[in-house]
Order: C-alpha cells, then structure tokens, then sequence
C-alpha cells in the first residue's frame, strides 16, 4: 500500500491531524468520539493488526488525559501513533478489546495507575496493585513523596556495632535528619547546604584504614 | 494479602478444585503467580497473579533527572536488561532530535547481541529445568558467567551495566577487549555439539516438549505476541530487520523461523538466534576497529538537562520480543511520562492465559518458560 492510499484511508475521518514524523511514524490526532473508527479502518482496510502499546498520560493543567494508541502494520512497516485527549473529572473512554485482544491487559493498568474506566472492557479490576485502595498512583497528583513522609516514620539505625565501628573510624552511622530521598528533594538543596552537610558529616570516614 | 491460599480448594460440588502456583514454586519463572482451577490434572482456567515484583518504575521516573533514570530502567528486566537502557536513550535522543556517533551505535550493538546471548543462555537451562533435566541448567549459567565477565570488562557492571547515555556510550572498549570477546564466540560455537546433545536432540527433552502449549499463528497475531514466540508460530517479523535502528540495516542476519507454535519450536528457534548473534557479533569485530570517531556527542551538563519539548515511541528488539519505551518530555530536566511495553507483558497474561487452559498440570511449568516471560517488565 502506498503512502497516498494510507492517507486517503485516514483522511476518512474528519477533523484528524496527520504529522509524518519519520519514514516509519505517523503520528495522528483524532477527537475522542472518532477514535475506534480510525483504529477499525486501519485494522480492517490498511492491516494495522498489532496494538503495540496504549499509553496514558495525566496533562494536569489541562484537566485532560491523552490516550496513545501505537498500532504497526507487519505489512507496511509502519507504526501509527494515534493521540486522543480525554476529560480528567469524567474519566471514561471505550473499549477497544473487540478490535485488538492486547487491550486488554493495557486498559486494566490504566485503569489500576490512572483510573481512567473503560466501558466494555472485560476486566475492569485489581492486577497489581491488589492491596491499595488510595488515589490511583500514577496520576500527576499522587505525591508518593509526601505519601512516604506520612506513612512510614524515619527510625534511628545505630546499633551497639555500628556504633562501635564508628568510634574507632569507620562504619556508616547517618543520622536520620541526613536521609533525603534522591531525586526531588535532593535537587531542591542548593550546593551550600550540600557542602554543609558533607562538612558537618563524612560518610564513611577511615572506611580502608 | 497474597498467596491467597496455600491448599488446594475444592470448588463446590463439582470436581474441579483451585491451587495457586508460584511465586515460590520451583517450576515457575519468577516472581508472579498464576492461580490454576484444575480437572483432574487437567487445566480448566488459568490466572495470571502478577505485581509481586511492583517498584512503581514508571512514576519513579517521572521525578528523576534525565541521566538518573538511566540506573533505573535496567532494572526492568533482569536477565536482558541491556535493550532496556538503548531503548531509553533511543528515545531520548529521538526526542533531543540527535544520533549517538557511528562508533557508538556499533558498540550497542555488540552489547545487545551480548546481553541477547546471555539472556537466551538462561533460558535454555530454565526451560530444561521444567522438564527435570537440571544440567542444561548449570551450563547455561557457567556459560552465561562467561558472557558476564566481558560486560564487567567493558562496562564495569557484571549484570546492571548502565553504560549507554543518551547521545552515546560512557566508555570506549579496553585494550584488547576484541580478542577475548572472539575466543568467547569460539568457544560458544565450541559448545554447540554438546548442547544439541545434551538438550535440543535429547529424546528425553523432544518428546516432553513437542506439541506443548500450541500457539498458533492467528493466535499469535491476535494477542500480540512478539520475539521468538512469534517466530516459533512461521511468521518472520523481527524489530531489527523491519523497524531498524542503530546500524542494523548495515549487518547480514538471518531470521530462524520454526511452523509448529509449540515449546519444542520456541526452544529451537531462540538456539538460532543464539547463532546469528554469534554471526552478528563476528561482523562487529571485524568492522568496529575500522571505525574511529567519538564515542558519544556532546551533551549539557547532565544536572540542568533540559529535553525539549516531544515525544518518541523507540522500539528494539529484545530477547523476549518487542520492547518499547514511550517518552514524552514538556521541556522540563525530568521526563514527564515514561511507558515501558515489555513483550513479557503480553506473553505472561493473556498468551499464558490462553495457553494453560487445557493443558495438563506438569505441562504449566514448561509452558510458562517456553515463552520466556520476565515477570519484572508486566510490573515495572
């Protein structure tokens, strides 16, 4: 199948966006209600019959969840990236699982991580995280940091022989105060706190001696 | 809190009864479970019981630097873990619109085809393991340690090597590192004779493994499998060949296919593949001296590393199938999404799922290996 017909295909849809973005992506973007359409007509007229991936991401500002649909025809080597946005406050969307059986397993972890509900999908339910019952972890607004700083209290480690080792020159004794979680936090700490706190509190002071 | 139950359950009145396999269970792969209602000995419904693996990855990686998420993502799965880290930063790059120097991309290769090896060595003796045949099992991961030895050569890391960044590799091959990887190949293509004999011609291991968890080729397509699986059931789709990337397009391989779909072809199509990496490895060696140049571009400094606005969907080809990273930035110095596509997690739900059901109990262990799923990438 040449480019033009597989343009022609998608220009069926009305209002869609088409950006070659290389030799082998086609991004599109569709509006939400003309999103099973556009993966029928791929699948039945142009045999996009693998679903690669459905990708969800939380655009907090815009109160909008994006659904990606990566579909690649074994036919045409080519991978169509279909983009359609969703409101976060009523997050429902349809099925896919009649067309292409994978989506199954996605629609479900979009469902555990975002709780984006799909109407029709088999198995609307826990997979993973079986024992959570908070917000849906990987929307914009869980915080796991502040999450971890609520649930679980910092403990003071400092055993008889850690103790010990410290005494005599070595050891890894850091004080609680001294634990920052890496990433974020650790960002946010200018470099004069940093060298602060290396002066006040060598890590591993004589470890080889 | 899971297992659910340690006995089997007797369902009602009927005669069917529940148990629940793994995560300990010396025939399972790892770290899920897969809840089995039983017949007899035969398999009425099969359950994926997956999570116990469950580090949050993804939302991990949406609140680390660009470069710190590259000890992260290997992380994803164990025994292959380099595709992961070039997945990454394929698309990192894609999104930074930059290549990583032809250099560069010729020694990714080299430590995918590595790692591609390593990971197939495990699979071999795991899969053997099933069936009760427990030798294979100790070659392949001597045979694997060796593989190991020359990741810590060049990368410094035994398993985890977190040696590719975006833009390039960290460290430029040592001295003399060419020879040795060639005496490994040798021996490797040595060993050929005795792992035929021992497991791939074995009668013992042929009759349990033929016409095992069946996998047709419209099945295959219809639950999306990928990788070795997909090759077993005839159809030659391979990431390498028809979505290339790095210099791949540049090397001659072939595609071992098998026509059965069953765990016999499965095995005997990842034996191949363990020869053609062999062949591609030997095309490295001989090209890679004759490529000079830099061994990655220039990037800012790694700790106020802004990517540009975008996203990329890069796929490669792992020993498992078709991997993927989804990676969206909005301009800031941490990625905004990240979605990682293991090919395990269609293998060790759905595909698994379906296979079961119907197949005798000690033919579940076996099936499960066959498809070579790494629990890690369903969980992430």
């Amino acid at each position: 199948m040449s480019l033009e017909s597989l343009n022609e295909i998608l220009n069926k849809i009305n209002t869609i966006k088409i950006t070659h973005k290389h030799k082998r992506r086609i991004r599109v973007d569709v509006k939400a209600d003309s999103l099973t359409t556009l993966l029928e007509l791929i699948k039945g007229q142009a045999s996009f019959l693998h679903l690669s991936a459905i990708t969800c991401v939380d655009w907090i500002e815009d109160n909008q969840f994006e659904l990606v649909y990566h579909v690649w025809s074994y036919e045409e080597n080519c991978l169509i990236s279909a983009h359609t946005r969703i409101d976060r406050d009523d997050a429902k969307f349809v099925t896919v699982y009649d067309l292409y059986k994978p989506a199954d397993f996605f629609e479900r972890d979009i469902y555990e991580m975002y709780g984006v509900f799909f109407i029709g999908s088999p198995r609307m339910e826990k997979f993973i995280l079986t024992e959570w019952f908070g917000m849906p972890p990987m929307r914009k607004d869980f915080d796991s940091e502040a999450y971890v700083q609520e649930t679980f209290n910092w403990t003071e480690y400092n055993p008889d022989w850690l103790q010990e080792l410290s005494d005599q020159g070595g050891g890894i004794a850091i004080k609680p105060e001294d634990i920052r979680l890496s990433g974020t936090l650790h960002n946010k700490a200018t470099h004069r706190e940093r060298e602060k706190a290396k002066k006040e509190h060598v890590v591993g002071k004589g470890w080889k001696s | 809190m899971r297992p659910e139950n340690y006995q089997a359950v007797p369902l009602g009145d009927s005669n069917e009864y529940e148990i629940f396999i793994g995560p300990n269970h010396p025939g399972i792969e790892g770290n899920y479970a897969l809840k089995l209602i039983l017949d007899g000995d035969t398999v009425v419904k099969g359950t994926t019981d997956a999570g116990y693996l469950h580090r949050g990855f993804e939302k991990l990686m949406e609140g680390r630097l660009w470069i710190q998420n590259l000890a992260i993502v290997p992380r994803i799965c164990v025994p292959d873990p380099a595709p992961m880290e070039v997945s990454y930063s394929l698309a990192v790059e894609e999104i930074m619109g930059i290549d990583a120097p032809i250099r560069a991309q010729w020694i990714r290769v080299l430590q995918l085809e590595l790692s591609r090896i390593a990971a197939h060595l495990f699979t071999f003796g795991g899969h053997a393991a099933t069936t009760g045949m427990y030798t294979p099992m100790y070659w392949g991961v001597a045979d694997r340690d060796l593989v190991l030895d020359l990741f810590e050569d060049f990368t410094g890391g035994r398993v985890y090597s977190i040696y590719n960044i975006p833009g390039g590799v960290r460290r430029e091959l040592p001295e003399g590192f060419l020879e040795k990887l060639s005496h490994l190949l040798d021996y490797l293509e040595s060993r050929q004779n005795d792992y035929d004999n021992l497991l791939f011609t074995n009668q013992i291991f042929v009759q349990r493994a033929k016409g095992v968890g069946v996998l047709s080729k419209e099945d295959a397509l219809e639950y999306g499998v990928t990788g070795p699986n997909l090759r077993a059931c005839g159809l030659a789709f391979d990431v390498r060949r028809d979505d290339p990337y790095l210099i791949y397009d540049q090397l001659e391989f072939d595609i071992p296919t098998q026509q059965k779909g069953d765990a016999w072809s499965r095995i005997l199509v990842r034996r191949d593949e363990l020869f053609q990496s062999i062949h591609i490895l030997r095309q490295v060696i001989a090209k890679l001296p004759s490529i000079k140049g830099p061994i990655r571009t220039a990037i800012p400094n790694p700790l106020s590393w802004n990517v540009p606005a975008g996203e990329a969907y890069a796929r490669v080809e792992s020993s498992k199938g078709e991997l993927a990273y989804y990676v969206v930035s909005d301009g800031g110095d941490k990625p905004y999404r990240v979605h990682v596509r293991g090919p395990s997690s269609m293998h060790a739900v759905q595909t698994l799922e379906f296979l079961a059901k119907g197949a005798r109990i000690e033919d579940v262990a076996q099936i499960m290996f066959s498809l070579d799923a790494c629990p890690p990438e369903v969980d992430r």
